[in-house]
């Protein structure tokens, strides 16, 4: 008995952590169909807010520049961590050790990281716009790829490596052919970790966008919105966004099981 | 027979580890070689020396006559079957097997007959498109064997093939790359701290100790005319009887005489050593006799062996005699026996 009455605690407990993880969300995809468009009184289902969205020119360009900045910056910092995850643990297993510097980019708060590109862009006398954006977000990015890349490495089998090359494989017909497939669902997951970061990223891009309205990105502008109170606009913004999470996270769990045994 | 492969002083250090110290061996074709020596004694070394994954700190290797110490692995026709086995997690059992051959560059058609082909010799043509991980630890090994085999390399070089079976697998197995090695023709080195391996499966062994080579002989000389007293205790069992020398005349700490040839040139403190197996129940018909208490008997089904405690020797005399001898059966704990053996049975070697 004592023991059907604990489990029954625990699964109240965990029906509050979940409705306390998912009410605030319910209630803002729910005031994206409210007809009335104030949080205060509900009257009413209604697609029109949508089409609101969808007409505000402003919102579709940032949406678009963060899609650009997301992916761009998604593609080059899963190639270029990749290869530095694989170069550092080669370095590692010779015995020097350079880890502390490439993880640096992520505990160095995003404000001094910020600041810290907009002076050297500035010293450089680059021009800021969508590129520099896509820049400072491959730093950041190239160390969470990095790290989730290392991670799988750490129970990586070097021996194949060496039978792939006794087996008359070249070094780089060695990369593609086995160290590379075998590393793949740690690649995925990097990149699609450095994906929905940069998506989400608000102090770098205001920092390093420039002044330029064609540059603004969806942070940015759901920001500046804001500023005037929770439009039911910002409502219908934020649960396409939700959507798109989470079909971007089933997309990338199921690749991770239909993908290859690598543990 | 030809030399296929000939090492010319070859020398590895790491650091101040000498872990291999001047080996110098000629291997012949079709060789089925075995190398021996306790844990650390250089043997993985000195193979991925031949496989090109360490470079040299001295010396030269020839493959045919030719210096092959600074081909780089992929480019020598040389074949390594991993101790770890190291199979690609990622291919099937056949695209494992297909991945060397297609590295040469091969026609398809080729490259899947001869899979084909050595999936039948290894009796795994059912599981060809299964991945390593749903294979069993005697498959895979079976598996990386067939990888390296079917570039049909000059040399098959082999770490510790049979470590991770069991020991009817492994005996099993060890016919098995006999049999196979006689039907491709390659000459195989085979990595082994197993004495008993190397004794039933290779054409000749090489003892290392130390990165240094002990001993080069066919196994029946490796057992019988051990090059010294640490490769005697290696191969096999023996016991050692510490003596004391006067001339030609060797006596045992008890008293007893012990007649044996005395090689030339022998100084110091010796020792006589001799077989188990060569010990005999009827000792009055020996050149050689101990005599002390059965401290303890092991029944091994084939033959028994007795541990027998005596004033000559720090350690037991183990003697092998056959389990179903009228004597055997008749043994208690604590019974005196006189034990004796021939002179040609008895090696001596500095202690
Ligand atoms: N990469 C290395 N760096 C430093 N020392 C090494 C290295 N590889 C081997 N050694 C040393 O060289 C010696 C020989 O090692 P090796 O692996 O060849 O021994 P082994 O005969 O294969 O032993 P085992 O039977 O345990 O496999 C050892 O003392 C080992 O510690
Ligand atoms: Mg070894």
């Amino acid at each position: 008995m004592a023991d059907r009455r604990t489990f029954r605690l625990m699964l109240l407990i965990l029906g509050l952590v979940f409705a306390f993880l998912y009410i605030p969300i319910s209630v803002l995809v729910g005031l994206s169909f409210n007809a009335g468009g104030m949080p205060t009184a509900w009257t009413g289902f209604s697609l029109k807010w949508y089409g609101a969205l969808f007409a505000n020119q402003d919102i579709l360009r940032a949406a678009g520049n963060t899609l650009i900045v997301g992916l761009v910056s998604a593609a080059i910092s899963t190639v270029l961590g990749t290869l530095l995850a694989i170069g550092v643990e080669i370095r590692r297993r010779k015995g020097s050790v350079l880890e502390t510097l490439i993880f640096a980019p992520m505990v160095i708060p995003d404000i001094v990281l910020a600041i810290a590109l907009l002076s050297f862009f500035s010293l450089l006398d680059v021009r800021l716009g969508l590129h520099t954006v896509i820049m400072a977000h491959v730093v950041f990015n190239l160390a969470y790829v990095c790290a989730v890349v290392r991670a799988r490495l750490k129970s990586f089998d070097w021996s194949i490596v060496e039978a792939s090359t006794d087996l008359g494989a070249s070094t780089l017909t060695t990369l593609r052919r086995v160290v590379l497939p075998v590393l793949a669902p740690a690649i995925i997951a990097g990149g699609l970790l450095a994906f929905t970061l940069s998506v989400d990223e608000f102090i770098i891009a205001f920092f390093t966008a420039g002044a330029q309205r064609a540059s603004i990105t969806l942070p940015m502008q759901i920001y500046g919105m804001i500023r005037f109170g929770v439009t039911p606009e910002i409502n219908v913004l934020a649960t396409l966004v939700i959507g798109f999470s989470l079909v971007t996270l089933a997309l990338s769990q199921r690749l991770n099981r239909g993908g290859l045994p690598g543990q | 027979m030809t030399t296929l492969l000939s090492l010319r002083h070859v020398e590895k250090h790491f650091g101040h580890v000498r872990a291999v110290n001047g080996v110098s061996l000629d291997i012949r074709q079709n060789e089925f070689f075995a190398l021996l020596g306790a844990s650390g004694s250089g043997k993985t070394t000195l193979l991925r020396m031949l496989a090109g994954f360490e470079a040299l700190s001295g010396g030269q290797i020839l493959l045919n006559g030719k210096d092959i110490s600074h081909v780089p692995p992929n480019h020598r026709p040389v074949n390594l079957m991993f101790q770890s086995y190291a199979l690609f997690p990622h291919m099937s059992v056949a695209q494992n097997i297909a991945y060397g051959l297609e590295m040469e560059k091969l026609p398809r058609t080729e490259i899947r007959q001869r899979v084909d082909e050595i999936l039948a010799t290894i009796q795994l043509s059912a599981l060809a498109s299964r991945k390593p991980e749903q294979l069993s630890g005697g498959q895979r090994q079976r598996v990386a064997l067939a990888r390296a085999l079917v570039k049909r390399p000059q040399l098959l070089l082999l770490d510790e093939p049979l470590g991770a079976l069991d020991k009817k697998l492994r005996g099993e197995m060890q016919l098995e790359l006999k049999r196979i090695q006689h039907q491709f023709g390659i000459t195989f080195i085979i990595v082994t701290h197993d004495q008993e391996e190397a004794l039933v499966m290779a054409d000749r062994i090489a003892i290392l100790q130390h990165g240094e080579l002990l001993q080069c002989a066919p196994p029946r000389e490796v057992y019988e005319h051990p090059a010294n007293r640490f490769a005697a205790e290696f191969i096999g069992v023996m016991n050692v009887i510490p003596v004391a020398r006067d001339g030609a005349k060797l006596t045992a700490a008890e008293g007893s005489l012990i007649r044996a040839d005395i090689p030339d040139g022998m100084g110091g403190d010796l020792v006589a050593a001799v077989r188990p197996e060569r010990l005999r129940l009827d000792a009055h018909a020996c050149e050689n006799r101990l005599s002390g208490r059965i401290l303890a008997t092991a029944y091994h089904g084939l033959d028994l062996q007795v541990h027998i405690e005596t004033p000559a020797m720090p350690k037991p005399l183990i003697c092998r005699v056959t389990a179903d001898a009228a004597e055997a059966r008749s043994f208690r704990t604590g019974d005196v026996l006189s034990l004796g053996w021939s002179r040609a049975d008895t090696r001596i070697f500095a202690a």
